[in-house]
């Protein structure tokens, strides 16, 4: 790669660096799993440094897409392959770069079959979610969309738990559900632009235009709301929004645990982002009418999540259902769409994929030494593992909104925003907030704190190096974002304003 | 009496060229039956000829006085049957090898079934596209049951026989009707005379509706659809697979010439409508039954009920968009299909036994080459990017949507993803399953995996970068719609 390519194709050579990488895999032999183990981690890390190019690079004071690269792909229907980052974008990319190195080494030490196989497919996920992020085109975001369904059927399917079969499928047909419907909305609004403008054309900039000419106006059947709601299920059933949200429970516990921080991390914000990015900017007099309905069902979510997780007996499933809790703040602030609001859900986006993310992790890590994920099987870990109390302590008070860490910031500008215009719905999401920190804090008094009841226990290894390397860079951002937020909430903020002001 | 000038000579090279093949393929095997193993070689290479014939002679338009057009279309829609052919050949020859029963017939019937299909598609004359269809079923009667120790290839071999002369005497009273009530046997006259007309008269409509149900009985239509699964299960794997494509792009194109032809859309609001039930029957019936299905081949079969369903609606929508997309549609099903029933005739133990999709499991890692062309055609017959089936069901759904067929696109999207239920099970068995006790004894072939392998590659490539195919479609459908 010379450097001039990776100047002018930057955003490229960031989506589609990992499926080259794949298919080099392919001609390395199944056996040498240490190899494959090395150039995947090195291509993981080589892929992070190049993607940090796209922080530096970027002008915050440009609320347009910026790195665009634009190419005729299919000309005879007026698609194109057309990429570009704005400050909403920008941290959802860089957030599924970092964690793809974190999986890389999270999955270093799995003694389990096919390593080669689960490496490409993690590779190929990775373009797909970049890919969903970055795209201009709707054709093109809607390939990428669908990208993401295969390697994730097969984490889930082939390395997962005892239920994978059926939390694998499940998780397929749910996704596929919600997508097929989006695909005929694509068709309408490129059919319409036509109509509009005389031009063929999936572009997103293009739609910008058109697309809020819809009608909403005439009924429940109003081309602008069906076209709405096509999106918004596809979204809906991604984020998972209250009560399509079924799917979620299954995929995470019977995923692998590097399985489920890339699910919980980045694949459940592509459902946010679309929302943000499709429904809201493409659709405003259909969200005016219809982000209510969104509103009450994330409040729903919120409280649903967050007694759910209370009673879970499984660790894994507990923080799947807090996903649903805490996503319904991302969904709230979203359909406050105060500029407030709106950062504070797009950093809660990421703040819920480091905690998240990193508490899959060390769930994952506990799984490794004890093989259960049962709450009541664990009691007293403070005693044996202190360091990795410690980790876990401040990840899980990140994830309930301490101040000074991360989940304060986000969930404070989304109360704050949103208060104005809805008390009734703060008041309720607050409450959420209380029982989050119930279900959290009762969670680690039982694992970490008492006496050790189960003898086996005593012998539990402390966290080593490798994984401390693993949660590092999670936990520093937690409490990095939790301190000056302002390096994260700057770059989105021209965006934002830009995007509310359709 | 007519005299065939150089052009009309010249025009169906191809044609003449599989057909001087397939004789002297009779020969080899009549007087040096120990060169057999060199039929498949000779097959393919006619084929190649046939194909370098079709792509470097120019294409005059209409000769034979008329009865044929020779044009773009014609050389999109034979290039692809060859294609098809070459394929299903070059699987044949390893295949009937292992059954046993190779012979030069049935590389002779194939050339055969392959020009009828071929005269059939290019045909703008009720004769001659009866002649291609009957020139294209025979051989296929008899291709059927070509594994004649197998009870089930004969029941396939004779269900397909007594249902495809059913067709047969259908398409032909219909022809003979639609003569009686235009005085032509020409389809651009009979089709200029309904588009002035404006609407269809009775004897025209009872004609049309006869030929359509005929060629539905091709197409494995529903309510023609019965004897699908069937006959699927009991050929031969090679020629399941050309019976899956040859045929139903061979009467998909005579249905996009008629419904173009005389405007359809415009003029017959009862065709729409008839149509579309017929469409959203087969998809809705092909998908839901092809659940239940424990044998691949028939699970294919009700699969590729659906895929007409979803082909026809491009029919219906026809015109510039449509078209294209029926041809898109063509190639990636085709493309799809061969390299499925290539990953099934290497995925097999016994031809009188069912092709079970639980015999797979675990295949995935035993097998890997032909599991992972598996998958790849499965993924892209349930129409998911960046495979060439998003593609074409991208291209049908976008022609229905801008003709105004919002509900169409819809009741379609539905049905890919019930479809998507079964793919994806085939695909969990392969990768998710462990290996039986008892490890089934696939033999390898490098033939039929270069099928599947090539096949695949395409699907994906093609999937990718499909700029070359559509523009082909769009050039070749522009002869058609003017």
């Amino acid at each position: 790669m010379g450097g001039d390519v990776l100047n002018d194709h930057l955003l490229s050579v960031v989506t589609l660096g990992p499926t080259v990488f794949a298919v080099l895999l392919l001609f390395i032999p199944m056996r040498w799993k240490q190899v494959h183990r090395v150039v995947t981690l090195f291509t993981s890390i080589v892929m992070f440094a190049i993607s940090t190019r796209l922080w530096t690079g970027f002008d915050p004071n440009l609320p347009g897409f910026q790195f665009e690269e634009k190419f005729a792909w299919i000309p005879m229907f007026g698609i194109t392959y057309h990429v570009g980052v704005d400050g909403i974008s920008l941290l959802l990319v860089l957030l599924t770069t970092l964690l793809l190195p974190v999986v890389v080494l999270a999955a270093w030490s799995l003694d389990i079959e096919h390593i080669k196989s689960l490496h490409i497919t993690f590779l190929l996920l990775t373009t797909g979610m970049i890919g969903t992020f970055v795209a201009l085109d709707l054709f093109l975001f809607y390939v990428f969309w669908e990208i993401t369904l295969i390697p994730m059927y097969f984490i889930i399917g082939v390395w997962g738990g005892p239920r994978r079969i059926y939390a694998a499928v499940k998780f397929f047909i749910f996704t596929m559900a919600g997508s097929v419907l989006m695909l005929v909305a694509i068709l309408y609004l490129a059919w319409f632009h036509h109509q509009q403008s005389g031009v063929w054309s999936y572009s997103y900039l293009d739609f910008l235009r058109t697309a809020p000419l819809l009608p909403t106006t005439g009924g429940m059947f109003a081309p602008g709301l069906l076209v709405f709601a096509s999106f918004a299920l596809a979204f809906a059933i991604k984020v998972p929004i209250f009560p399509l949200h079924t799917w979620l429970p299954d995929a995470h516990v019977e995923a692998p645990s590097t399985g489920s921080v890339i699910l919980a991390a980045v694949l459940l914000k592509m459902g946010t982002y679309g929302l943000l990015r499709f429904n809201r900017a493409l659709l405003p007099d259909a969200w005016e009418k219809l982000a209510p309905v969104l509103m009450v069902l994330a409040v729903i979510g919120i409280i649903y999540g967050a007694l759910v997780a209370m009673v879970q007996p499984d660790l894994k499933k507990l923080v799947a259902y807090s996903s649903v809790s805490h996503l319904g703040f991302v969904v709230l602030g979203l359909a406050a769409g105060t500029q407030a609001s709106t950062q504070g859900a797009i950093l809660q986006m990421v703040n819920h994929g480091l905690t998240t993310g990193a508490l899959f992790l060390l769930v994952g890590m506990l799984y490794e030494r004890t093989h259960t994920r049962l709450i009541d099987r664990y009691g007293g870990l403070a005693g044996v593992m202190p360091i990795f109390t410690g980790i876990f302590l401040i990840t899980t008070l990140g994830s309930i909104g301490l101040p000074g860490l991360n989940g304060f910031i986000g969930e404070f500008l989304i109360l704050a925003g949103s208060w104005a215009e809805h008390p009734v719905a703060v008041v309720f999401a607050g409450l959420g907030i209380v029982l989050g920190a119930v279900y959290m804090l009762w969670m680690v008094q039982r694992v970490f704190w008492g006496p050790v009841h189960i003898t086996a226990n005593h012998g539990l290894p402390e966290i080593n190096l490798r994984e401390i390397f693993v949660v590092a860079p999670l936990v520093v951002l937690v409490i990095w974002i939790g301190v000056h937020p302002n390096t994260f909430l700057e770059p989105m903020e021209a965006s934002v304003r830009l995007l509310l002001a359709r | 009496m007519l005299t065939p000038t150089h052009a009309d000579i010249v025009s169906i090279a191809p044609e003449l060229i599989l057909t001087i093949a397939a004789g002297l393929l009779l020969l080899v095997e009549a007087f040096l039956p120990r060169f057999r193993r060199l039929l498949s070689g000779l097959t393919m290479l006619a084929i190649t000829a046939a194909v370098w014939a079709r792509l470097s002679f120019e294409l005059p338009g209409e000769v034979w006085a008329g009865m044929l057009r020779i044009d773009q279309l014609a050389a999109f829609v034979d290039t692809y049957i060859l294609i098809a052919a070459f394929l299903v050949v070059w699987m044949a020859g390893p295949f009937m090898r292992r059954s046993d029963s190779e012979c030069g017939e049935f590389y002779a019937l194939i050339l055969f079934a392959t020009v009828g299909s071929m005269v059939m598609a290019c045909s703008v004359n009720l004769l001659p596209i009866f002649l291609g269809l009957e020139l294209l079923s025979i051989p296929l009667y008899v291709l059927n049951a070509f594994l004649r120790r197998h009870e089930v290839s004969v029941e396939a071999g004779l269900k397909y026989f007594v249902v495809g002369a059913f067709a047969s005497a259908f398409v032909a009273y219909g022809m003979a009707l639609l003569y009686g009530a235009s005085a032509s046997t020409n389809l651009v006259e009979i089709g200029r005379q309904a588009t002035e007309l404006g609407f269809l008269n009775p004897l025209t409509a009872v004609g049309l509706a006869m030929v359509v149900g005929g060629l539905a009985f091709k197409l494995a239509l529903v309510p023609c659809h019965a004897w699908a699964p069937d006959v699927y299960q009991g050929s031969p794997t090679p020629v399941t697979a050309f019976l899956s494509v040859v045929p139903k792009g061979a009467a998909l194109i005579v249905l996009l010439r008629i419904v173009e032809g005389m405007h359809l859309l415009q003029i017959s609001p009862r065709w729409v409508l008839a149509a579309s039930i017929v469409a959203v029957a087969s998809q809705t019936l092909g998908n839901v039954v092809a659940i239940v299905q424990r044998d691949i081949k028939r699970m294919l079969a009700y699969s590729g009920i659906a895929h007409m369903g979803y082909a026809l609606v491009a029919v219906i929508v026809s015109g510039f968009d449509g078209g294209t997309a029926v041809l898109v549609y063509l190639a990636a099903y085709t493309l799809m299909n061969m390299s499925a029933f290539a990953c099934i005739a290497q995925l097999s133990e016994r031809e009188d036994r069912p092709h079970l999709i639980s015999d797979l499991s675990g295949q995935g890692y035993n097998r890997p080459v032909a599991a992972l062309a598996l998958t790849i055609s499965l993924f892209a017959l349930a129409g998911i990017p960046p495979f060439i089936g998003f593609t074409a069901k991208f291209a049908v759904f976008r022609a229905a949507v801008n003709e105004g067929f919002v509900w169409l696109a819809v009741i379609g999207v539905v049905n890919s993803l019930i479809s998507v239920f079964y793919y994806v099970r085939v695909i969990y068995v392969l990768y998710m399953r462990p290996l039986p006790e008892r490890k089934p004894d696939y033999g390898f072939s490098l033939s039929i995996c270069a099928v599947a392998s090539v096949a695949a590659l395409a699907t994906l490539l093609l999937g990718i970068f499909p700029t070359a195919v559509l523009a082909a479609a769009q050039s070749a459908i522009l002869g058609l719609v003017r």
